[in-house]
């Protein structure tokens, strides 16, 4: 009989360590030298509202997916203005794999991201620009299609208002469409926004 | 005819339009994973109105935009809770079990010097862990060269006194046929069956909570876990951290299987793909810290 | 003569709608997926003779993707063009070492994605 049994459930040896003891040990222990330490100290370190800038500053420079992922659940369970603070560099960063991360991680905290959101769209960096258009994309705000409008009636980059437009095309409603009806008259010599702001149009239609 | 019938029982509620249809499965793919397809209309149609009416929303574009925009995501689990269905029988989706025996445990075998260890993650009633049992028993040909430790967990204390005991009804043993139950069941009264206690006392059964970190401390080293059908009714922060939970769970190397139409792509990127005969499995990687 | 079939992967919906309609009026068969992992997915599943693939999407990004691909020994050379709104060189450098065929930069022109993808498929032009 190949199959046998060993019993975990009842075992108390296998209870894990690291479970919310000091926060400054934990701290340190973010930078120890298994994953498996690493994962749990941020793990602990998700019910430290004060946790949040050294979490983040961790998660620029950790290389494992692993890890990341667990700081940026707890910067999201955090869900403050201090894990917003400090996600919005990564907008910025080169690594493509913590911008989009991030990204996702803010579209979690729309009301704490809110303040941010317009200087964001205004930012000197198109890229930026992009990014928190995406965010914005995400955003469960009620605000959002508003500014989404804006960005198509003001922005100068079209792949900024590209973006915009895929954010209408989830988010938009009737208020929405004069400003997607004047976007190609903004880049004629694009056929993608001829085509995208067609489509956006015609999913706002639909609901 | 069939709208106007439908619409007389609902009274008046109109159903959706096919472009609502289309979005709302769009929707509703993104965020959960998954997919409604035009066979599902009505069991679709019928439930949305439902939320529609139980969430106090006018009409399908009021309640598209709550769910759309309410931060707090409670109707969406609200949505979620009444699109899935509960229903567990023995061999529920077996060709994972096939693949399970014709590739994945081969694999292991061929990886591991130590017992291969495999988890059933919610294990309800126990027959998701009693399936992958016979099906080990009944396909693995090398299944006595090696050792197979199965674990099986749930949060509800009641359906894990249920599995331990073992006993079922025929609507739970539809997918055996008669070799199978004769094989592996004592026949009770009252059309009731009772798996042999080899097989039940081979299972560890025994409480946990996805989402607390020290109650997933216990279950280390596993090879897969079969975590079907229960990760579509988390919300997002708590879905993060259950996934997180079984890749600390599982070794280097170590699958997971999620439910028919269920997909990593909504949830975590620290899995990876692979294709194992018609089915997709999630592996944790082999230098996966 | 059958179609050659296309994966096309990228977060926003609109982009996906757009190649659709101009592979599709070229003779394509498209196929859709909204991330890495779905593409991923889908290239396993699947034979499709060319792989479109957007570098920035939400889980997992192109490169990832691409190198993930290249590591399955059926998806090795399938002829894969990646996408991004980035045009400096690293970028560039980077898809190609993850094992992309072509670069090309948002937005899109028709002419463009039909021309490259007859000639990566080996599709006569219609």
């Amino acid at each position: 009989m190949p199959l046998v049994r060993a019993d975990r459930a009842a075992d108390p040896s296998a209870e894990g360590h690291g479970d919310s003891g000091d926060p400054h040990a934990l701290l340190e222990e973010l930078y120890a030298a298994e994953a498996s330490r690493r994962r749990a100290a941020a793990r602990n370190l998700a019910m430290y509202p004060h946790a949040a800038p050294a979490l983040c500053a961790r998660l620029v420079v950790e290389p494992a997916a692993s890890v990341r992922s667990v700081i940026f659940t707890a910067l999201i369970g955090l869900r403050s203005d201090a894990a917003v603070q400090g996600l919005l560099p990564c907008l910025r960063s080169e690594d493509v794999a913590l911008r989009n991360a991030a990204i996702e991680a803010l579209g979690h905290m729309p009301d704490v991201l809110e303040p941010y959101i317009r200087s964001l769209l205004e930012d000197d960096d198109s890229d930026v620009r992009i990014f928190a258009v995406n965010v914005l994309g995400a955003l469960a705000h009620a605000q959002a299609p508003r500014w989404l409008e804006a960005v198509l009636r003001c922005d100068p980059h079209v792949n900024v208002c590209a973006a915009a437009v895929e954010g209408l095309a989830e988010l938009g409603d009737q208020e929405s469409r004069s400003a997607l009806v004047d976007l190609p008259g903004r880049f004629p010599d694009e056929p993608f926004i001829a085509f995208a702001t067609k489509a956006a149009l015609a999913r706002i239609g639909t609901v | 005819m069939e709208a106007l019938l439908r619409a007389a029982d609902h009274d008046v509620q109109p159903a959706l339009s096919p472009e609502q249809f289309a979005r709302f499965c769009d929707f509703f793919y993104h965020h959960t994973g998954i997919l409604f397809g035009e066979s599902k209309r009505y069991f679709v149609e019928r439930r949305v109105l439902d939320r529609i009416r139980a969430s106090g929303s006018e009409d399908f574009r009021d309640y598209f935009a709550l769910i759309r925009f309410d931060a707090s995501g409670r109707e969406l689990q609200s949505l979620v809770n009444a699109m899935t269905v509960n229903e567990t029988y023995f061999f529920r989706e077996d060709y994972q079990f096939a693949a399970l025996t014709s590739d994945v445990l081969p694999y292991l075998a061929g990886l591991r010097q130590r017992p291969i260890r495999i988890w059933s993650l919610p294990c309800s009633t126990g027959e998701e862990p009693y399936s992958i049992a016979i099906a080990i028993l009944e396909n693995w040909n090398d299944a006595d060269e090696h050792a197979i430790e199965i674990h099986a967990s749930d949060i509800d204390s009641e359906v894990l006194a249920q599995a331990r005991a073992g006993i079922y009804g025929q609507r739970s043993l539809q997918r055996l046929s008669a070799q199978l139950r004769a094989r592996y069941f004592t026949a009770l009264p009252g059309e009731r069956f009772r798996l042999h206690e080899a097989i039940r006392s081979s299972i560890d059964f025994g409480p946990v909570n996805v989402v607390d970190p020290r109650s997933m401390a216990r279950y280390r080293d596993m090879d897969v876990v079969f975590c079907r059908n229960l990760l579509i009714y988390f919300d997002d922060l708590s879905r993060r951290q259950a996934v997180e939970a079984i890749y600390e769970s599982l070794a280097p190397g170590g699958f997971v299987f999620l439910g028919h139409s269920e997909s990593m792509s909504r949830m975590s990127s620290l899995f990876q793909p692979r294709k194992v005969s018609d089915s997709i499995v999630y592996q944790k990687p082999l230098d996966g810290e | 003569m059958s179609h050659k079939r296309i994966l096309v992967v990228d977060d926003a919906l609109t982009v996906r709608l757009f190649y659709r309609d101009v592979l599709e009026r070229a003779g394509f068969e498209v196929t859709e997926a909204g991330n890495g992992i779905e593409g991923l997915e889908r290239a396993l599943g699947d034979h499709f003779d060319l792989l479109l693939v957007d570098i920035n999407m939400p889980l997992m990004d192109g490169y990832e993707m691409v190198r993930h691909l290249r590591e399955d020994p059926g998806l090795h050379s399938v002829p894969v063009v990646a996408i991004s709104t980035e045009a400096k060189d690293a970028d560039v450098e980077r898809a190609y070492r993850a094992g992309a065929n072509v670069y090309m930069i948002k937005p899109v022109r028709p002419a463009r994605l039909t021309h490259t993808a007859q000639l990566l498929t080996g599709a006569r032009a219609s």
